[in-house]
Formats: C-alpha cells, sequence, structure tokens
C-alpha cells in the first residue's frame, strides 16, 4: 500500500505549493474523486459508525413516533400525529421541560462564573501548584454517575451524624429535611451536584482558551499601563470570545441532556417532582415510575424525544443568532 | 520570601517593601481560597475513601467524619470477590480499552483528512458531523438495540465498545480536525520531498505529531466509558456476568441497600484506575485542547 502511495499525486490542497498540470476545477470530476480515495478510504471508520449508530438511529426512531408500540415485536398501531398531540397535552411534559430548563439556567452561568474564575487564576504562570489544583477542580468529571449517585445519597440520607446534624447544631433548620424527599430541595440538590460535577470540564475549557492567547498581547498591555480590569476587559474577553460561545453553547447542550444524574438521585421523583425530560422520556420507554404509564410506549417516548429535539435545536440556532447580534454590534460600535 | 530578599539590594524603599509585602499576601490569600474550595469539592472523596475502610456501626455512628474507625479491609476483599467487583473490573477495563482504540482510529483518520485535504464533498462531511452534534440522541437506543440485534452482537462486550465509541466520535474529531488544522504545512511537503505517500504521512509524521490530542482524545474516551452507565445497562441485560463497574454497583444498590461500606469500597474501585490515568495524562491535557481550539 504504502509504496503504491507514493505515485498518487497529492490532493489539491489549500492552493499553495506545485499547481498541478490542470487545475483541480477543470480536471474531470473522476480525476478528482480518483486523486482523493485515500481521503474517503480515512473518512470509512468514521463514517461507518456515525451513519450507523449515531444518524440512522434518529431517523429510525422518527418512523417509530407514529405508532403505539410497546417496544416487543415489530409496530402495528398506526396512530398517526397522536402521539405529538398527547405529549403536546401532557402536564408532565412540560413540568419535565420546566425543571430542565431551571436545571439549565440555573447551573450553566454559576458554572461558567465560577469556572472562568479559577480558570483565570490557575493560569498565572507565577502560580505555584496550579495543576495540583486544577486535578481537585476536575476530579468529580472523572467520577461516575452511578457513584456520585450513591455518595451524594448517603451524605444528605437522613440517618446517622450526616448535614441534618450539622445544620440543626447550627439552627439553621429546626428539624431533619428529607432533602431528597421533597420536590423543592431535590432540585435544589441536583443543581448543586449538577455544579460541583461539570465544573472541571469548563475549568479546563477555559484553560486551553486563555492558553490560546499569546503572551505579549498581556506584555503589550502592561507597557501601555493597563490595569488588571482592563487587561480582562479589553484583551482576555474580546480574546476569548469564539472559544467562550462553543463553551457556552456545549455546556448548555449537555445541560438539556441531563439524565444520570437525576435517575440516580430522585429517579424523577418525588411525585414527578424532579423529572427531567430525559428520564421523563426514559420512563416512557421503559416503564417504571410510580404512577405513570405501566406500559412502556416507545412511540409516546420517541415522540418526545423528537420534539424535543426540535425544541433543543431551535433554541441552539437562537443563541448562535444572539451571539453573532451582539458580536456584530460592538464590531459596527468601535468602527 | 526568598525572592524578596535577593530583590531587595538595589533601592530597598518603603514603598518597595509594601509592595512587596501586599504581594505575598495577596498569593498566600489566593493558595487559602484555592485550598479551601478545593476540600468542599474533594469531601466527597475523602468521605468515602475513609467510609470504604469503616465497619458498619462505624459508618452510621461517624456520620459525614472521614476519619474509620480501624482499617477494615474486608471491605475490598469481599467487594472484590465475593460481589464480583473483581470480573466487573475487568470488563469495564475491556470495555474502556476497546472503546479508546477505535474512537483514536476512526477520529485521527478522519480528522486528519478533513482537515489537511480537499475532496469532493468534504465540506457535507462536516456539515453532517456538526449537525449530529446538536441532535439529541439520548433515546435512539431502541433502534441502535435493533440494529446491535440483527449484527448479532447482543450481550458481548463488543456491543458496549461499539455503541459506546459511536456516542463521542463527533466531538473527538472536531478536536483532531482542529489539531491537525493548525500544524505547519511545511512538514507535510517536507515528508513528500522526501518520497512519503498519502499513508507514510499519516502514520509516520502527522500521527506521531498528534500526542497531545491523542492524550485529550483518549482521557475523555476513557473517561466517559468507564463511567458509561446506561450504554452498558442495556446490551448486557441477560448477562449480569458481562457487567461493567456501574451497572454492577447499581445492581448491587438494589439488592442489597444496606451495606454502606462495601458500596464505598465499591466506588473507591471504580475511581482508583481513572484517577491515576488523568494523574499520568494532565499535562497533555489542557495543552491538547489549547491546540484544538487554536485553529
Amino acid at each position: 500500500m504504502q509504496l503504491l502511495d507514493t505515485t498518487t499525486p497529492r490532493p489539491p490542497a489549500d492552493g499553495r505549493g506545485a499547481a498541478p498540470p490542470a487545475s483541480p476545477r477543470k480536471a474531470g470530476l473522476w480525476r478528482r474523486l480518483r486523486a482523493a480515495r485515500w481521503s474517503y478510504l480515512y473518512l470509512v471508520p468514521l463514517m461507518a459508525l456515525l451513519l450507523t449508530f449515531v444518524v440512522y438511529p434518529i431517523f429510525g426512531s422518527l418512523a417509530y413516533t407514529f405508532y403505539r408500540w410497546n417496544g416487543i415485536g415489530s409496530p402495528e398501531d398506526f396512530v398517526g400525529l397522536g402521539n405529538f398531540r398527547q405529549i403536546a397535552h401532557d402536564s408532565i411534559f412540560w413540568r419535565a421541560v420546566g425543571h430542565t430548563f431551571v436545571y439549565a439556567i440555573v447551573v450553566v452561568p454559576v458554572q461558567l462564573v465560577l469556572a472562568l474564575v479559577l480558570a483565570l487564576v490557575l493560569n498565572n504562570k507565577k502560580l505555584r501548584f496550579s495543576a495540583f489544583y486544577r486535578t481537585l477542580f476536575f476530579l468529580p468529571v472523572v467520577t461516575s454517575p452511578a457513584v456520585v449517585g450513591v455518595v451524594i445519597q448517603l451524605l444528605v440520607s437522613n440517618f446517622g451524624d450526616t448535614f441534618n446534624n450539622w445544620l440543626l447544631d447550627a439552627h439553621l433548620i429546626g428539624q431533619p429535611v428529607d432533602w431528597l424527599g421533597s420536590p423543592k430541595t431535590a432540585l435544589g440538590i441536583i443543581i448543586l451536584v449538577g455544579v460541583w460535577q461539570t465544573l472541571g470540564y469548563n475549568l479546563v475549557y477555559f484553560l486551553a482558551g486563555l492558553q490560546t492567547i499569546p503572551e505579549e498581547v498581556y506584555e503589550a498591555a502592561k507597557i501601555d499601563g493597563a490595569g488588571r480590569f482592563r487587561t480582562f476587559t479589553h484583551i482576555t474577553v474580546p480574546l476569548l470570545r469564539s472559544v467562550g460561545l462553543m463553551i457556552v453553547i456545549l455546556a448548555f447542550i449537555g445541560s438539556f441532556q441531563i439524565f444520570d444524574l437525576v435517575q440516580v438521585l430522585t429517579g424523577g421523583g418525588p411525585y414527578f417532582g424532579t423529572e427531567v425530560v430525559n428520564t421523563y422520556i426514559y420512563h416512557l420507554a421503559f416503564g417504571g415510575n410510580q404512577a405513570q404509564a405501566t406500559e412502556p410506549d416507545v412511540g409516546l417516548a420517541s415522540a418526545a424525544s423528537f420534539f424535543y429535539g426540535l425544541l433543543l435545536i431551535s433554541f441552539s440556532v437562537l443563541q448562535v443568532l444572539i451571539f453573532r447580534s451582539i458580536a456584530k454590534r460592538r464590531a459596527a460600535g468601535r468602527a | 520570601m526568598a525572592v524578596l530578599v535577593s530583590r531587595a539590594p538595589r533601592g530597598r524603599t518603603p514603598a518597595r517593601r509594601r509592595a512587596a509585602v501586599r504581594r505575598t499576601a495577596g498569593r498566600s490569600l489566593t493558595h487559602l481560597l484555592l485550598l479551601g474550595g478545593g476540600l468542599v469539592w474533594l469531601f466527597p472523596f475523602l468521605w468515602t475513601l475513609g467510609s470504604s475502610f469503616k465497619s458498619s456501626d462505624g459508618f452510621f455512628a461517624k456520620g459525614l467524619n472521614p476519619l474509620p474507625d480501624g482499617a477494615h479491609a474486608s471491605n475490598y476483599t469481599s467487594a472484590w470477590k465475593e460481589a464480583s467487583f473483581g470480573s466487573y473490573f475487568v470488563n469495564t477495563a475491556v470495555v474502556a480499552a476497546g472503546a479508546v482504540i477505535l474512537t483514536l482510529l476512526a477520529t485521527s483518520m478522519a480528522g486528519y483528512v478533513l482537515a489537511r485535504t480537499d475532496f469532493p464533498g468534504r465540506k457535507a462531511c462536516i456539515g453532517l458531523i456538526s449537525v449530529t452534534l446538536f441532535l439529541p440522541h439520548g433515546y435512539t437506543i431502541i433502534p441502535i438495540f435493533d440494529i446491535v440485534q440483527k449484527l448479532h452482537l447482543l450481550n458481548t462486550l463488543w456491543s458496549v465498545i461499539i455503541v459506546q465509541s459511536a456516542s463521542g466520535l463527533v466531538f473527538a474529531t472536531f478536536l483532531f480536525m482542529g489539531y491537525f488544522s493548525t500544524m505547519e504545512r511545511d512538514i507535510e511537503d517536507a515528508a513528500r520531498v522526501d518520497g512519503a505517500g498519502f499513508h507514510q504521512i499519516f502514520w509516520r509524521v502527522m500521527l506521531p505529531l498528534s500526542g497531545p490530542m491523542i492524550a485529550t482524545v483518549g482521557l475523555f474516551t476513557f473517561i466517559s466509558a468507564w463511567n458509561s452507565f446506561f450504554i452498558p445497562l442495556v446490551f448486557t441485560l441477560s448477562k449480569p456476568e458481562l457487567r461493567t463497574l456501574p451497572v454492577g454497583m447499581y445492581a448491587f444498590l438494589g439488592q442489597n441497600s444496606t451495606d454502606w461500606t462495601f458500596l464505598c469500597a465499591g466506588s473507591v474501585i471504580s475511581l482508583v484506575p481513572i484517577v491515576v490515568i488523568f494523574l499520568l495524562l494532565q499535562r497533555y491535557f489542557v495543552n491538547g485542547l489549547a491546540g484544538a481550539v487554536k485553529g
């Protein structure tokens, strides 16, 4: 293969280097395809996996949305758009959407601000033990949600000398609280654990972003007599914007997909008080929540999933548009 | 303080000394805050580690105190042998290693050609990959289950490896694309002048140069494969001997909801490899990410 390959013409690249006898545009499509055959070969593993296990299933599940189906055998009971209608009228679905949004809207800003401040502190080259601190804050990221679920359940539990006793001693609460047993505190705990567990990712992303800002820019600012705050607002923020946009979008995507933490901490309970969209869909598809549909309904679950997907995509598009218009207005203001 | 003294000889004015003192104070305060925050962040781990050495009675008596009442290592031996955490451990290692190898192969090759070569359909490929990042793929598990069944892979570790790899492909491809696109053109040109072909340039030149990104993607994939809960749960449902650590722990919690010290030992067992690997690779990690986002 490698011997053969030395005769392969270089695939038309970015226009630099020696131009091939005929320009790639004029060469026939067949020749361009032939020249790029190794590129296609190298794409095969990714595309095979992606098409089979990511793209096809998205549309495969679309077909189920038109059936009432319990997941056994093949779907036969065609209901048209009935599943979508049922989802749109299900108050539990909308409560689950609400919980997911509350989770995302609290977790993302809190976490990003914390992560950015920490990243700014840890990015200081003169700070010693920076790698050690980075590791401390990253540890929860590498911890399995199953482990987190067990540990947090034990920590906030009602038995033994746990937080309840500390809070009682400090007179912060009058009587022991069943933290995971009532909807409001349970959602609060899930939010706290969410911030705790995923902060490390954003910290590392921000650190990576900060490292892309050349040292000379900071030095120039120092020579010009810019203080710390001005350096931050005039250099760090603008230069971090594109990376920052990616971090914000990833953080929102991650938060809107929350499943594991809720599943292991409360299972969506009590009384759907912490049900998020993904646990709602899971319960529809596999059954298992106290008061809900006893019979699994894959069609309904697929419809909910697809419906939520549309909501998410429109949210992502909106996010990108907002960021774009802000950037444009800033650029216009400066000009 | 040593720095302070050695810098002092020229013009040791009170103003300078005050500034130096302020700097030192500021630095100490920073460390104090970081350590305090770090301790809060680390507390659940310390508590779990301590509790894994507690006796059952001590667990309840000690509550949030992480210090154990003796060294009850028996929690570990019985978790490892009697509750078959040992075989769960091996399964998890096989799945994680398989997913890392498969992901690295598929995404490095694709990332390279998408970043460095031009071919008809390149933009369409990138578009397809970008769109999948935004599509929700939580509940495509049923069609995936169908496919796995048709491929006769149900209740094998292969199914877990393949589906697990597929779940992280898009992000990893982006990382490799970003990394390769920042590399100098001259490297490839020099290799080409020396007579290297397409395959040699990738396998002998570009791939060895992408060490930090291999470490980054490898670590990401390892973390998510090692901790994955839902995928192994679904694909090994009827074969308990194929369970991974998170699934095994959850099954154990369901069956014996009282043996807490034991669960703490299990948690520590499933944490150790990942912490070790993170400590080994972490210095490449941020650099690798930085290399990718620069592009």
